[in-house]
C-alpha cells in the first residue's frame, strides 16, 4: 500500500515535467551520402542544443527511395517536416502539392543571399533552398600519369590513346585512357550542346530529334570502337573501381566523388570536360543543387514554427561554412564565396571554372521522360541495334508519348458511372448471396464446430486485415486516373487502363517473356535442386556439409549478391568472362549490354538464388521414401537410371509439385532480380518482365492508375495458372 | 566408380557456382579501397585488411541494428509459429464451409505484385498510427509469412494419423487438450520449418521495413545496411561485411536444425 502511495505521489509529481520534456520532434528525410551524413547529423545535434524542446530525427533514404516513400507519407497526410533532395524532384513534388512554395513562409529578402542555381525556380516559385550548388560532371584526372589535363577533345582522344594499354602483354587490356558511367544518359548529356543545341527548350518540351544528339551518338560511338580508348562495358561501379585502382588516366564524374578519391590517398586533379574540337564549344555539364523542401503536412503551427526555424538554420552561413570545410562542397550562400576557406580551395576555384560553363538542372517534371528515352534508346544504339539517325528520331518520339502519358489526366467517361454501377450492384448480389454462408459462419462460432472457428480464425483474420485494404485499394485505383497530375485528387475513370494495356502489343510480349522467365527459372531450379538433393543423398559423404554450404546463396541478402552477380557479368572485367577466355577459351560475351544475353544473366543469378529452396524441399521428400523399395530395386538388377525414374521421381513428384507452384508464383512476381542485375530493365528497356515494368510504370513515371490495372491482370493470370494446376493435381491424386 | 566420380564432378562444379559470389562478396569486405569491382580472379590479396569488420561493429550502429532485428525477427517467429499452426490444425482436421476456399485465398495473397501494396500499406499504417514502432512490423511480417506457413503445416497435419486423436478423446481430453499435448508435439519438425521460414523472411526483409520504421535507433539490419549504400557513393567495403555477417545467424540457425529440417519437410510435404 504504501508503495503505491509513493508511486502515486511520485506520478503526480513528474507529470507536469514530464509534459514539459516532451520535446516537438521535427522530421528531416535527405538522401545525402555518407560523409555529408556526418557533418549533418553534427550540425542538427548543434541546433537541438540551441533551440531547447525540439528534436530533430533525421533518416536517410536513397535518392529514387526517399521520392517513392515521400510521395507515399505525403499521400497518406504525414511524413517529415523536412525533405532533402536532389532539384530535380521539386517538379513532380511541386505538381503533386505535397511541398510547400517557400515563398508564403519567408521574406523575399532571404532569397537574395542564394545563388540562383540553389533556389530554382518552378512555375515562378521557389520551392526549395539548396545548401550547395554543384553536382557536376568534370574530368578528374589521375596526376600520376598525367601531368595535365586535356585542353580539347582531340588532345583528349589522344592522350586516351596513349594510356590505354596492354601492360603485361596478355593481350587484354590492362588500362584505359578515359573510363565513366557513359551507359547513363545523365555522364553524356553535357555533350550535346557541345554538339549544337540543347536537349530540351526553354517551355519543356524534349528536343532530341536533332543534329547535336546525332553527332554526340556518333562521338560517343568514335571514342568505344574506333579509337578504342574506354571500356566496352562500363557502369558506375566499373569506372569508379578502375580509377581508383590507377587502372584509367581520365574520368567523367561528379564533384561528389572526390571525398572518395581522396579517402582512397590518390592524387588528382579536375578539369572541364574538354572542349569539343570540331564545334569549338564546351560540354555543359547539369549544375545543379540538393536542397530542403518544405512539406504541405504540418501537425501543429508548432511544428511549421520549429521546421522553419530548422531550415533557416541549415540553409545559414554557419552551417554552409561547416560543410564546406568538413566535405568541401561550394556554399550556396553568395557572401561566403569571398571567404578565404573557398578562395584558397583549389578544387573548388576549378570547380566553380567549370560551373560557368554548365547548365541549370532542369526542374520540371517532364525531364524524367526526357531521361528515361534518351536511356532506352542509347543503350540500344549502344548494342548496334540502332544507327545514330534512328536512335534520335526514336528518342524524340519515345520522350513525347512518356511525357504525354505522364501528364496525361483522364476525364470520367461513361464507364466511370457503369463501373462504379457494377460494383454496386456485385456488393448487394454478393450481400444476398452469402447471406446463408455468412449466418451459419457467425452461428458457427456458437454451434459444435466452434473450436474450428476459433482456431482458424486468428490467423486469418491477421492475414486479410493487412492483405485486404491494399487489395481493394488497388482495384480501386486501377479503376482510377491517378497518376502525377491527379496525385491528392484522383476519381474512378472507368476502364481505361484496362483496354490500354490489353491492347497493347507491349503487354502480350511482356508478357510471353515473363512465362518464359518463370518456366526457366523454376525448371532449372527444381531440377537441380532435385539433382543435388539425390547426389548428397546417395553418393556422398558428410551430407551435412554439402547441405550447408548450398543454402549459403539462401542465407546472405539478396540485395548484395544481386548486385555482384551484375559485377560478374561485366565483359571485360567479371570473372565470368575471364573464366570463359582463360580456361574454356572461349570469346568474351556481352553480357550486360546485349538484351538476350541480359536476361540471360538475370535468369541465371535467379537460378542460383532459388535452387537452395528446391533442393532442401527435395533432400526432405527423399527421407520419406522407404528404403526398401531400393533393395527390392536392386534385388531385381534396375540400374540407377532405372531407380531413379521408377521409384525416386513418382515418390518425389507429390512433394515437389506444391513448391513448384508457390515457386512458380513467387517467381512470376520475382521483381529484386531483373531490377538489380539488369540495372532496371537495361539495355534499353529490354529485360523487362511484367512485375518491373509495373514498378517501373508506378515509380518512374508516375502511372499508379496504370500500374495497378496491369497488376490486376497479374493477378488474374496467376489465380486462373493456379487454379488450373490444383485442379489437375487433384483430379490426379483422385484417379 | 565412374558414377562416385562423375558424382563428386558435379558437386563440385555446383559447389563453386554457388559459392563463389559469396567469396567475391567476402573479398569486397575485405579490401580497404571501397571499390566494388576488381580485376582479378584472387579473394585475398596483399592489401586485404579486416577494417571493414572491425568499423563495421565500432563505428557503426550494427549491433543496435542486430539487437532491433533479433527482437523483431524473435516476436514475429513466436506469433507466426502460434497462428500457423492453430488454424492450420482446423484446416487439416475439420470439413467446414468454404476451406477448400479459403486455402485458395491464402495462395492468392502471394499472387499481388508485392510493390503496389507499399502504398496503401503506408497509408493504412499512417491512420493506425504505426509508423515508427516495432508493432507495424510485427503485424506485416508475421500475416505476410502466414500463408507458406498454414501451407506447410496444414500438409505436415495431414500426414498424422487420425486414431491418435481419437484415443485422447475418447480419454476425455477435450479438443484444445489433443491439440495441444498430442498434436503439437508430434509436429515438433514441421514447427521448426515453420518457424525457420518465419525467421528468415522477417530477418532480411527490406520493403516493408523502410516503409515503417524511420527513426535509426528502430533500424533493423536490412535498413541499417542499405544506408551504407547511396547511389554513386556506396560503402561498399562495409556493406559486404556487413552483409555477411548477417548471414551468419541464419546459418548457424541452419546448422542447428537442419536435422528437423528435413525429416520435417518430409512427413509434412508427402501430401503436399
Amino acid at each position: 500500500m504504501k508503495f503505491v502511495k509513493v508511486l502515486f505521489f511520485s506520478l503526480l509529481f513528474l507529470s507536469p515535467l514530464a509534459k514539459a520534456a516532451k520535446p516537438l520532434r521535427i522530421q528531416l528525410w535527405h538522401q545525402m551520402i555518407y560523409g555529408h551524413r556526418v557533418v549533418l547529423s553534427e550540425a542538427l545535434r548543434q541546433f537541438e542544443k540551441e533551440n531547447p524542446g525540439v528534436t530533430v530525427q533525421e533518416t536517410y533514404r536513397e535518392t529514387e527511395e526517399l521520392r517513392s516513400s515521400y510521395q507515399a507519407a505525403a499521400m497518406g497526410g504525414s511524413g517529415p517536416e523536412l525533405v532533402f533532395g536532389p532539384s530535380d524532384q521539386i517538379g513532380p513534388f511541386a505538381t503533386m502539392n505535397i511541398i510547400r512554395p517557400l515563398d508564403e513562409v519567408l521574406e523575399e529578402k532571404y532569397f537574395e543571399q542564394f545563388d540562383p542555381l540553389a533556389i530554382p525556380l518552378y512555375h515562378d516559385k521557389h520551392y526549395m533552398i539548396g545548401g550547395a550548388v554543384g553536382n557536376h560532371l568534370m574530368l578528374i584526372y589521375n596526376k600520376k600519369l598525367l601531368a595535365k589535363p586535356p585542353q580539347n577533345s582531340d588532345e583528349m582522344i589522344a592522350l586516351g590513346k596513349e594510356h590505354t594499354r596492354d601492360l603485361n602483354g596478355d593481350g587484354k587490356i590492362d588500362r584505359y585512357g578515359l573510363v565513366f558511367n557513359y551507359t547513363e544518359p545523365f555522364f553524356f548529356a553535357p555533350f550535346i550542346p557541345a554538339f549544337g543545341e540543347a536537349f530540351m527548350t526553354d517551355d519543356a518540351k524534349p528536343n532530341l530529334d536533332t543534329p547535336a544528339l546525332r553527332k554526340t551518338f556518333e562521338f560517343i560511338l568514335r571514342l568505344r570502337d574506333k579509337e578504342k580508348i574506354i571500356p566496352k562495358e562500363c557502369d558506375y561501379e566499373t569506372a569508379n573501381a578502375l580509377f581508383k585502382q590507377g587502372k584509367a588516366a581520365m574520368l567523367i564524374n561528379g564533384d561528389w566523388s572526390w571525398g572518395d578519391y581522396k579517402d582512397a590517398g590518390m592524387d588528382f586533379g579536375i578539369a572541364r570536360i574538354p572542349l569539343i574540337s570540331e564545334t569549338g564549344k564546351w560540354p555543359s555539364p547539369l549544375v545543379g543543387t540538393a536542397g530542403y523542401s518544405l512539406n504541405v503536412n504540418m501537425t501543429s503551427s508548432a511544428h511549421l514554427e520549429a521546421a522553419l526555424k530548422l531550415l533557416r538554420y541549415l540553409t545559414s552561413e554557419r552551417v554552409q561554412l561547416m560543410f564546406m570545410e568538413r566535405v568541401g562542397v561550394l556554399p550556396s550562400n553568395l557572401s561566403l564565396r569571398d571567404n578565404p576557406i573557398v578562395k584558397n580551395n583549389p578544387l573548388l576555384k576549378v570547380s566553380a571554372e567549370i560551373m560557368e560553363v554548365g547548365t541549370p538542372m532542369p526542374v520540371v517534371p517532364e525531364v524524367r521522360g526526357v531521361w528515361d528515352s534518351l536511356r532506352i534508346q542509347y543503350q540500344k544504339l549502344l548494342a548496334n541495334s540502332l544507327t545514330p539517325a534512328q536512335a534520335a528520331e526514336g528518342v524524340q518520339k519515345l520522350a513525347e508519348s512518356q511525357i504525354s502519358d505522364m501528364n496525361e489526366v483522364l476525364q470520367p467517361d461513361a464507364s466511370a458511372f457503369v463501373i462504379k454501377g457494377l460494383v454496386l450492384v456485385l456488393v448487394i448480389l454478393l450481400a444476398w448471396v452469402s447471406k446463408g454462408s455468412l449466418l451459419s459462419f457467425v452461428q458457427g462460432f456458437k454451434g459444435p464446430q466452434k473450436f474450428v472457428y476459433y482456431m482458424m480464425l486468428p490467423a486469418f483474420v491477421g492475414i486479410f486485415a493487412v492483405i485486404i485494404y491494399p487489395f481493394f485499394y488497388n482495384i480501386a485505383i486501377s479503376f482510377s486516373n491517378f497518376s502525377l497530375r491527379t496525385f491528392q485528387d484522383w476519381s474512378i475513370v472507368g476502364l481505361h487502363h484496362y483496354a490500354n494495356a490489353l491492347t497493347d502489343p507491349k503487354f502480350y510480349a511482356l508478357f510471353g517473356k515473363t512465362i518464359a522467365w518463370t518456366v526457366v527459372n523454376v525448371f532449372f531450379h527444381v531440377t537441380l535442386g532435385v539433382f543435388l538433393a539425390v547426389v548428397i543423398n546417395q553418393v556422398m559423404p558428410a551430407k551435412g556439409f554439402w547441405r550447408t554450404l548450398f543454402i549459403i546463396p539462401w542465407a546472405v541478402p539478396q540485395y548484395i549478391t544481386a548486385l555482384t552477380w551484375r559485377g560478374m557479368f561485366n565483359q571485360e572485367y567479371g570473372p565470368i568472362n575471364q573464366f570463359l577466355q582463360q580456361f574454356l577459351h572461349l570469346s568474351p560475351v556481352q553480357w550486360l549490354s546485349q538484351p538476350f544475353t541480359a536476361f540471360t544473366a538475370c535468369i541465371i543469378t535467379n537460378v542460383w538464388l532459388g535452387f537452395p529452396f528446391m533442393m532442401i524441399v527435395a533432400l526432405g521428400g527423399l527421407q520419406s521414401i522407404p528404403h526398401s523399395l531400393y533393395e527390392a530395386a536392386y534385388l531385381d538388377k534396375a540400374n540407377a537410371w532405372q531407380r531413379f525414374r521408377h521409384i525416386t521421381l513418382p515418390l518425389l513428384m507429390p512433394v515437389m509439385i506444391p513448391a513448384a507452384l508457390l515457386g512458380s508464383i513467387w517467381t512470376f512476381n520475382n521483381l529484386n532480380i531483373v531490377w538489380l542485375v539488369s540495372n532496371a530493365g537495361e539495355p534499353g528497356d529490354q529485360t523487362h518482365i511484367l512485375v518491373s515494368y509495373v514498378y517501373k510504370a508506378a515509380f518512374n513515371l508516375y502511372r499508379y492508375g496504370y500500374a495497378a490495372a496491369v497488376s490486376v491482370l497479374i493477378f488474374l493470370i496467376l489465380v486462373l495458372w493456379s487454379l488450373g494446376s490444383l485442379r489437375s493435381q487433384y483430379r490426379k491424386e483422385t484417379r | 566408380m565412374i558414377k562416385k566420380t562423375l558424382a563428386w564432378f558435379s558437386i563440385l562444379i555446383f559447389a563453386m557456382f554457388s559459392i563463389y559470389p559469396i567469396l567475391y562478396v567476402l573479398s569486397v569486405s575485405l579490401r580497404g579501397d571501397n571499390a566494388f569491382q576488381s580485376q582479378s580472379l584472387e579473394i585475398i590479396t596483399s592489401t586485404s585488411t579486416l577494417k571493414n569488420f572491425v568499423d563495421l561493429f565500432l563505428r557503426t550502429d550494427f549491433l543496435l541494428w542486430m539487437r532491433n532485428s533479433l527482437l523483431v525477427a524473435t516476436l514475429t517467429t513466436l506469433l507466426g509459429v502460434a497462428l500457423a499452426s492453430t488454424s492450420a490444425y482446423a484446416l487439416s482436421r475439420y470439413r467446414f464451409r468454404g476451406r477448400n476456399m479459403m486455402l485458395f485465398a491464402l495462395l492468392a495473397t502471394q499472387m499481388f505484385p508485392a510493390t503496389m501494396l507499399i502504398l496503401p500499406f503506408y497509408i493504412i499504417l499512417s491512420k493506425l498510427r504505426l509508423i515508427d514502432s516495432f508493432w507495424g512490423l510485427f503485424i506485416i511480417y508475421s500475416s505476410t509469412a502466414l500463408p507458406f506457413c498454414v501451407w506447410q503445416m496444414k500438409a505436415y497435419y495431414d500426414t498424422i494419423p487420425k486414431e491418435l486423436e481419437e484415443a485422447a478423446l475418447l480419454d476425455g481430453c477435450s479438443r484444445w487438450m489433443t491439440f495441444y499435448k498430442i498434436i503439437l508435439p508430434v509436429s515438433s519438425p514441421a514447427l521448426v520449418i515453420t518457424a525457420l521460414f518465419s525467421f528468415l523472411s522477417s530477418w532480411s526483409e527490406y520493403v516493408i521495413a523502410a516503409v515503417v520504421l524511420q527513426d535509426p535507433q528502430l533500424y533493423t539490419l536490412p535498413l541499417g545496411l542499405r544506408s551504407f549504400q547511396a547511389s554513386m557513393a556506396t560503402q561498399w567495403g562495409l556493406y559486404a561485411a556487413g552483409a555477411l555477417i548477417v548471414s551468419v545467424p541464419v546459418l548457424i540457425l541452419f546448422i542447428s536444425i537442419s536435422r528437423y529440417l528435413v525429416s520435417g519437410l518430409t512427413m509434412g510435404s508427402v501430401k503436399g
